[in-house]
């Protein structure tokens, strides 16, 4: 912002530019006021620790962003620690609990959804066990209301920015009077 | 910290004011006590007159700045002439900032403090609120926190047992692991499901209550022919991941279970992991709840879900209009944080073409806590019915913890979803998190104080708080876009990090997991996350 040139000022604008540099300065002090009493008070936040957390987290993201570190993020596995290797697709084979076929672990759950008559391309089978499954679909939302503001409607959240106030009116009634 | 509060509520005075006090005690504040007006969400500010505004004795400006008034003679110095006031007037060093109430040493020209002006500054704040908001103001403040979360002997029974039964287990099996190390299959897309499996079976306390076999097919009373059960469930998966036995263990049941009891969440597609964790929470809470007495005023729901991950928050709604403050509790299993949109660097700001989701923005866990605690002036289009003032108004509203839980489950919101232009995006900031998280700055005693300007009032505790100390256990990270990423969990057991990509276990370096992209962090207690480490 340039300072404008107080000699080209008419009156008023040199009286609006003072008042703006007082408002200013009121608003520094304010700010200045807090930080100093949660300075002397040692009310700020342990500033080191914080401080060192950063420096350990910059620190991490330029090791993990050279060259030498590809490996690690290329997320192809050798051996896991256990020095076993495994599938892209899991192979292990168990039962379906719903038709009592053997399925192909990294393949059960596309299984599941047709055979459970979920999902859009499945056919509804009209075996025992998925009738008296489909019986329960007739439950509320998942959501209890012991996360009230946790707004689950699909994949997607919901992100408004405010959190929504679950009462519509000021009311306390859970206070007594002393 | 126990040097912490000592420290707030005795700060040392100068000599000036020390003189001052052993002079004059408490007249000064008493006499100037009826010319404090409070603002709430701003200062607090000295109004003398009416009609007139203050001007400095010297110079007659009331426009130089800050104004102070003497606290013995009650002239007016602005802050180029305080020192000339001290020197007329031997023994006047003491004034008070009119604008902010704040005490001034003219000799030190040094802003100084002391509790007894502050406690006078209070009790007329208190004076002058609408009458119900005092009670639900000082709630938090002037009572001892009685309803501080200790380890409960039940947790602590369960840590020790289960800890006996881990050490019996198999250990043919590559034993320099800790044991609950292993993999789990990916089911197809299931990597949302077993990303926070692995969380949650390794959240201290949790997974203990399951092992110990305190929720079992001969104790469920859900368990009959068809019927099931996400805690019997979970019960499985339990025991076969601290079995000892290292091959991925597939948890198909427990997908079947999850997915009759989530039906509108069942597919075979990606789902999110956040969800995913709430729905377990509360399936858990729901073959569980209904044994114990739910709602009890000592701590609500006491299933093993709410016990581990239940805290509190509070909200504050402020009529902007007269001050009056009303205050409701809710329970939550954890807190959804959205990112500091704010938070750019200065060279981003200056070139215009870039765009906040781009991958140059950056925020920390600490600026996303400041924001969900931060006032928030609600919208002219939400004016709430004020009792006080009998009519809608506009208003402020302010959250703050009231109970931390346990297990303190951080969900950032990286999936936005635009109503307006029917379409979602994802994200990408890198978020700095840190291993030991300190919560002290958000709980309810320390916002309100922060309303209140900070003051030294009530009965500070002297014992340190220290179930505001935590420490990170596990993370899900999310890489990838919105529909076709993948969740990976990273966990810390005896302070070293392992990878749990589905079926692969690998061992890390702690600087990968603090350059990941978090999705959920895990954080326990400090003094549970020692009980359960040590060995």
């Amino acid at each position: 912002m340039s300072v404008p040139n107080e000699d080209n000022m008419s009156p008023h604008t040199q009286l609006s530019s003072h008042f703006l540099g007082e408002l200013l300065d009121s608003i520094i002090v304010d700010v200045a006021s807090e930080c100093h009493r949660i300075a002397k008070l040692g009310l700020d936040r342990n500033s080191e620790e914080e401080e060192e957390e950063l420096r350990l987290s910059a620190q991490a993201r330029v090791t993990v962003a050279a060259p030498s570190h590809s490996c690690e993020t290329n997320g192809k596995y050798v051996v896991d620690i256990f020095g076993q290797t495994h599938p892209t697709v899991a192979n292990e084979v168990f039962d379906c609990m719903n038709c009592g076929r053997p399925i192909v672990a990294g393949r059960f759950a596309p299984h599941l959804e047709k055979c459970m008559g979920k999902g859009r391309k499945a056919r509804v089978k009209a075996t025992r066990s998925s009738t008296a499954a489909q019986n329960r679909y007739s439950r509320g939302s998942p959501v209890s209301a012991y996360s009230p503001y946790s707004n689950s409607t699909g994949t997607h959240k919901l992100s408004n920015g405010t959190y929504n106030h679950t009462v519509e009116e000021y009311s306390n009634g859970t206070c007594e009077e002393p | 910290m126990a040097t912490r509060n000592s420290f707030f509520a005795n700060p040392k005075p100068c000599e000036h004011l020390a003189d001052y006090k052993l002079r004059h005690g408490l007249s000064g504040y008493k006499s100037i006590q009826k010319w404090l007006k409070a603002n709430p969400y701003g200062n607090t500010s000295i109004k003398m007159c009416e009609t007139k505004i203050p001007r400095c004795l010297f110079c007659s400006g009331y426009h130089q700045g800050r104004l102070f008034l003497c606290l013995i003679c009650s002239s007016v110095s602005c802050s180029d002439h305080t020192l000339l006031h001290t020197q007329s007037e031997y023994g006047h060093d003491i004034a008070v900032d009119i604008e902010r109430s704040e005490l001034y040493c003219c000799l030190c020209s040094d802003q100084v403090y002391d509790p007894d002006f502050d406690k006078f500054v209070v009790s007329k704040t208190f004076m002058d609120m609408p009458s119900k908001t005092h009670d639900s103001v000082i709630d938090d403040l002037m009572r001892r926190s009685s309803k501080r979360r200790r380890l409960n002997s039940v947790v602590d029974l369960d840590l020790k047992r289960s800890k006996l039964l881990v050490s019996m287990r198999d250990r043919r099996a590559k034993s320099c692991y800790p044991l609950g190390l292993r993999g789990l299959n990916n089911l197809g897309s299931t990597c949302f499901m077993n990303s926070v499996l692995q969380a949650l079976l390794h959240a201290p306390s949790f997974w203990n209550y399951f092992l110990s076999e305190r929720h079992g097919p001969e104790t469920c009373k859900k368990r009959s022919s068809d019927q099931l059960c996400l805690a019997c469930d979970f019960g499985v998966i339990c025991s076969a991941v601290y079995s000892g036995n290292r091959t991925p263990y597939s948890p198909a049941q427990f997908l079947y279970s999850w997915w009759h009891h989530s039906a509108n969440l069942a597919s075979y597609e990606q789902q999110d992991a956040h969800e995913f964790f709430i729905s377990v929470l509360d399936g858990i809470h729901e073959r569980e709840g209904k044994d114990w007495n739910s709602n009890k005023d000592d701590g609500g729901c006491q299933c093993i879900a709410h016990r581990v991950f239940s805290g509190m928050l509070r909200s504050d709604v402020t009529c902007t209009a007269c001050g009056f403050t009303s205050t409701t509790y809710d329970p939550c299993v954890d807190i959804s944080l959205n990112m500091d949109t704010t938070n750019f660097s200065s060279v981003d700001v200056a070139s215009k073409s870039v765009r906040p989701n781009e991958d140059t923005g950056r925020s920390t866990l600490l600026a996303c806590l400041d924001l969900f605690t931060r006032p928030e002036r609600l919208g002219s289009d939400q004016k709430l019915y004020c009792q006080n003032c009998q009519e809608r108004r506009d208003s402020m509203k302010q959250m703050s913890i009231k109970r931390l839980p346990l297990v303190l489950s951080l969900h950032i919101k990286r999936f936005e979803h635009s109503s307006l232009r029917r379409s979602s995006r994802k994200i990408d900031w890198f978020l700095q998190f840190p291993f030991s998280l300190d919560m002290t700055p958000y709980l309810s005693p320390s916002i309100v104080r922060n309303r209140f300007g900070n003051r030294i009032f009530g009965f500070e505790s002297d014992e340190s708080d220290i179930s505001s100390e935590f420490e990170v256990f596990a993370v899900v990270t999310h890489s990838g876009m919105l529909d076709s990423g993948h969740y990976v969990t990273y966990l810390r057991l005896q302070d070293q990090w392992y990878k749990c990509d589905d079926a692969w276990i690998t061992e890390v370096d702690e600087r990968i997991v603090r350059a990941a992209q978090c999705y959920m962090i895990f954080y326990v207690q400090k003094m549970l996350y020692c009980k359960a480490n040590e060995d």
